[in-house]
């Protein structure tokens, strides 16, 4: 499906970027990811690429950095000699009711989550251009549609993440480049195992299917985003939550 | 060199869709010929790949006129010799 293409994934070592990386590689693509501080996880990630005969590029990078970004992706098409697809990724939480956040808390998660975005597609976007092909997959939330308490940082940037997604679908558009998001519910990784047990019981009842989803089922939609079968979807964002968003 | 000079007015009067003709050497593209900054990008990627060259993209603020334009292409049709 993605023979021969290059791919690069931001937040690759865990999670949904984890399966997001191994489901491109999987189906024929060399990838590049970024990851920020397990560097063990991402040495694992880049031997399964390794072993699925594709080429591998795991790099430490902080999204937030653009000089970095830049830099990863420059050397990306320095070692793999092109670029295809964007899968921006790379997030964090810091939940909190509004009237106990930091500034802090609030500017990191729109410093990784929206401005890291930016700068990932910033150093790309001219290489997709010039070559008149490319495909953005952005990773938003449902928090970034429907609100979720506590998450006033986060749902801040995943909304953002939203916009930024069909402005650029637009503005790119006349150069055969599509830009889309998709926008998880409850997940089954990191993210979400640090809240209470009770808690997420409580959600998971919540959610009409009656459980979380796990990171294959959204790394199957960026798939479905990303390949031929999508070629007329453009600045659109797919939910991926159970029907958690129907209430 | 002459050659190359008439080439890449060739080459943007074709992309900015005017008869090279009209093109003045010293004229602004933004302000007079209505280039855009997709347009100069496609200059840019033109000239890049008729020459077989890479000009980072970091130059692209300068491309304003043709000649201009001429100048830096040259810059970097000089380096691959």
């Amino acid at each position: 499906m993605f023979k021969d293409k290059v791919a690069i994934v931001t937040g690759g070592s865990r999670g949904i970027g984890r399966e997001i990386v191994l489901m491109l590689a999987k189906n024929g693509a060399d990838v590049a990811f970024t990851y920020l501080t397990n560097k063990d996880a991402a040495e694992e990630v880049a031997l399964e690429i390794k072993k699925l005969g594709r080429r591998a590029l795991a790099m430490q990078v902080d999204t937030r950095d653009f000089d970095k970004s830049k830099e990863f992706i420059d050397r990306t098409k320095q070692e793999f000699g092109r670029l295809d697809i964007l899968v921006n990724n790379a997030g964090i939480t810091k939940d909190k009711a509004l009237m106990m956040m930091s500034k802090e808390d609030w500017l990191s998660v729109i410093d990784t989550n929206l401005n890291g975005l930016f700068n990932l597609a910033r150093n790309a976007v001219v290489t997709f251009l010039k070559q008149k092909s490319g495909n953005i997959v952005n990773i938003t939330s449902i928090t970034g549609i429907v609100g979720m308490a506590r998450q006033t940082n986060y749902a801040a940037s995943k909304a953002g993440i939203i916009g930024f997604t069909k402005a650029l679908a637009k503005e790119v558009a006349p150069y055969n480049i599509r830009v889309n998001a998709v926008a998880p519910g409850f997940i089954g990784t990191d993210m979400v195992a640090g809240l209470k047990e009770e808690y997420k019981k409580a959600l998971a009842e919540n959610i009409p299917l009656g459980r979380f989803g796990e990171p294959a089922e959204v790394a199957n939609a960026v798939k479905f985003l990303l390949s031929e079968e999508a070629r007329f979807i453009t600045g659109q964002v797919v939910v991926i939550d159970g029907g958690l968003s129907l209430k | 060199m002459q050659d190359i000079d008439a080439e890449i007015k060739e080459l943007i009067a074709t992309i900015i869709e005017k008869d090279a003709s009209q093109i003045d050497p010293d004229a602004r593209f933004i302000e007079d010929l209505g280039v855009d900054s997709m347009m100069a990008l496609e200059i840019l990627a033109a000239i890049e790949k008729k020459y077989k060259i890479v000009i980072p993209e970091e130059r692209l603020p300068e491309f304003i006129t043709l000649n201009a334009t001429i100048k830096i292409a040259k810059e970097y049709l000089a380096d691959k010799k």
